[in-house]
């Protein structure tokens, strides 16, 4: 009841809103290690959020990509050739590969449940790159341990598969 | 079978592109009377959007980043009107009083060349016919030019105070603006949509900055050139003649038309100042292919010379100066539409195609 009435509000706290709530998601993410809350904050501005039905496609292996993908809320499913790859939820991120390279997406990615999606498109990543280069940089450097972190990953379940 | 026929990627390709280029077409159509501001404004956007940006890193808001941009336009219109009009309307009433030697020249010289042509060769050449001809010509392109001069002095008045008003808002609400429309599609087509758009965008922004910068650069070195040969109106020419550069192939030929009249005009005939005069647009055009193009347009533009030269015929054709100057951005912007397009409904199609194959 006092959740619903204005008069019953606490006045000093914080409203968190949406731009804050997704900062406080990236932040949380390697991506954004090193790089402060202020410039995060002014490229969450730019993002685009969306929203993605039940069962509906983000995107396709073989449409070709342009962002990386931040989940608000929901879930995303991403397989392979019919092979289940991840389940991601609330603050996973997918297709970060499309930040760096203008190739086709590799896996297919499906909302399993109701979603809201943060779209980080390459043309944003790049207009705050030559505007911030340092924090760019920062930004790069992350994206490549994570990268690099997948490639490793992938590599030991290959070979624990060979053996 | 027609179903099948437009069913593949080609097809839809062409129907979508087309229905594209009808819908932009009507928009052209309704829009005409505001189509040049709208032009100049976005032209002005791509170059002083940086300098917002500029702007905003150094704290200031949108709308002050905006407002002070506008300011910086408006102080450097006023400059440039108040310190080259005076010096402009001189040497323009200077060329005009000496067009008048220029033709009488000209017709003596072609009087001379018959002679000389009859008294060795023995055949009879109707000079006065030709210059008659010539100067009929001329005078049409006189008149033409006179008349859209009156048009353009006219519109002028429209363009200083609309062109202002729509650069501001531009620079102001043009990304919110279209963010918000690119949010509106659906989304099997959002991402495909944002990455045309942003090569779009990013081609047409250096093209229009590199194309600035050339004219500027080129009206410096031909005023210098014309200058240093002593040809009357210098700064005049020059600065036509950086203006014509605007127009790939077509426009420096232009260019060298007036300097060349000009200096045959000299009485007597001084022909190496003509000589001089082409030198000049020669080694302009030299710096500019070898210098200024490499490094300031580079690869802004990916089409071959002949899609370019009949390009810039075909709109001339249609839509005068203007016609001429827009049409390279308008043909590779359609371009990298169709093939981004063209991509998409492909990659789609063989998806379609693959997943059919998988369920039989």
């Amino acid at each position: 009841m006092s959740s619903q009435h204005p008069l019953w509000h606490n006045l000093f706290r914080r409203k968190v809103d949406r731009i804050s709530e997704v900062t406080e998601m990236w932040m949380e993410t390697p991506l954004f290690e090193k790089i402060s809350k202020r410039e995060c904050r002014e490229l969450v501005k730019t993002m685009h959020p969306r929203q993605y039905k039940k069962g509906e496609m983000v995107f396709n292996s073989g449409d070709i990509g342009a962002s990386i993908v931040l989940i608000r809320n929901g879930a995303i499913e991403i397989k392979a050739a019919e092979k289940l790859l991840a389940e991601l939820f609330a603050g996973d991120f997918f297709g970060e590969v499309a930040l760096i390279i203008d190739e086709p997406r590799t896996a297919d990615a499906m909302a399993t449940e109701d979603s809201e999606l943060i779209f980080f498109l390459r043309s944003d990543l790049e207009e705050w790159v030559k505007r911030s280069p340092k924090s760019g940089a920062q930004f790069m450097l992350n994206i490549a341990t994570v990268l690099a972190a997948r490639l490793r990953h992938t590599n030991i379940l290959l070979s624990l598969q060979s053996n | 079978m027609l179903l099948n026929a437009l069913n593949t990627p080609l097809s839809r390709t062409l129907l979508i592109f087309s229905l594209m280029c009808l819908v932009i077409a009507l928009l052209a159509i309704l829009l005409a009377p505001l189509l040049i501001p709208i032009i100049i404004s976005f032209a002005l956007y791509a170059v002083l959007e940086p300098i917002a940006e500029i702007f905003e890193r150094h704290g200031l808001s949108r709308n002050a980043a905006s407002l002070s941009v506008l300011l910086i336009l408006v102080t450097l219109a006023a400059l440039s009107v108040s310190l080259l009009l005076p010096h402009l309307s001189s040497q323009l009433s200077s060329l005009q009083s000496q067009l008048p030697i220029v033709w009488q020249s000209i017709t003596e010289m072609g009087n001379d060349i018959s002679l000389q042509i009859v008294s060795s060769l023995g055949i009879a050449i109707d000079s006065n016919g030709i210059t008659q001809h010539f100067f009929e010509q001329a005078n049409t392109w006189g008149k033409s030019a006179l008349i859209e001069a009156s048009n353009i002095l006219i519109n002028v008045s429209i363009l200083l105070v609309l062109v202002p008003i729509f650069t501001f808002f531009l620079v102001r609400d043009y990304r919110a603006f279209r963010n918000h429309l690119l949010d509106m599609l659906p989304n099997s087509v959002f991402e495909q949509t944002w990455l045309i758009y942003h090569r779009v965008a990013h081609q047409l922004q250096e093209y229009i900055r590199g194309i600035m910068i050339q004219s500027i650069i080129m009206s410096i070195i031909t005023t210098i050139g014309f200058y240093a040969i002593g040809l009357d109106s210098p700064f005049l020419l020059g600065l036509i003649a950086g203006m014509l550069n605007l127009i790939p192939y077509v426009g420096p030929l232009m260019a060298m038309v007036l300097p060349v009249l000009l200096a045959l005009g000299h009485v007597p005939i001084e022909l190496w100042l003509v000589g001089s005069a082409i030198m000049v647009i020669l080694i302009a055009q030299i710096i500019d292919n070898v210098f200024v193009i490499p490094s300031v347009i580079a690869n802004a533009v990916n089409l071959h010379p002949l899609v370019v030269i009949t390009g810039i015929l075909i709109f001339g054709n249609l839509f005068g100066f203007i016609g001429m100057v827009v049409a390279i951005p308008v043909i590779s912007t359609a371009n990298i539409i169709y093939n981004g397009l063209h991509q998409s409904i492909k990659t789609r199609h063989s998806l379609k195609k693959h997943n059919l194959a998988e369920s039989v």
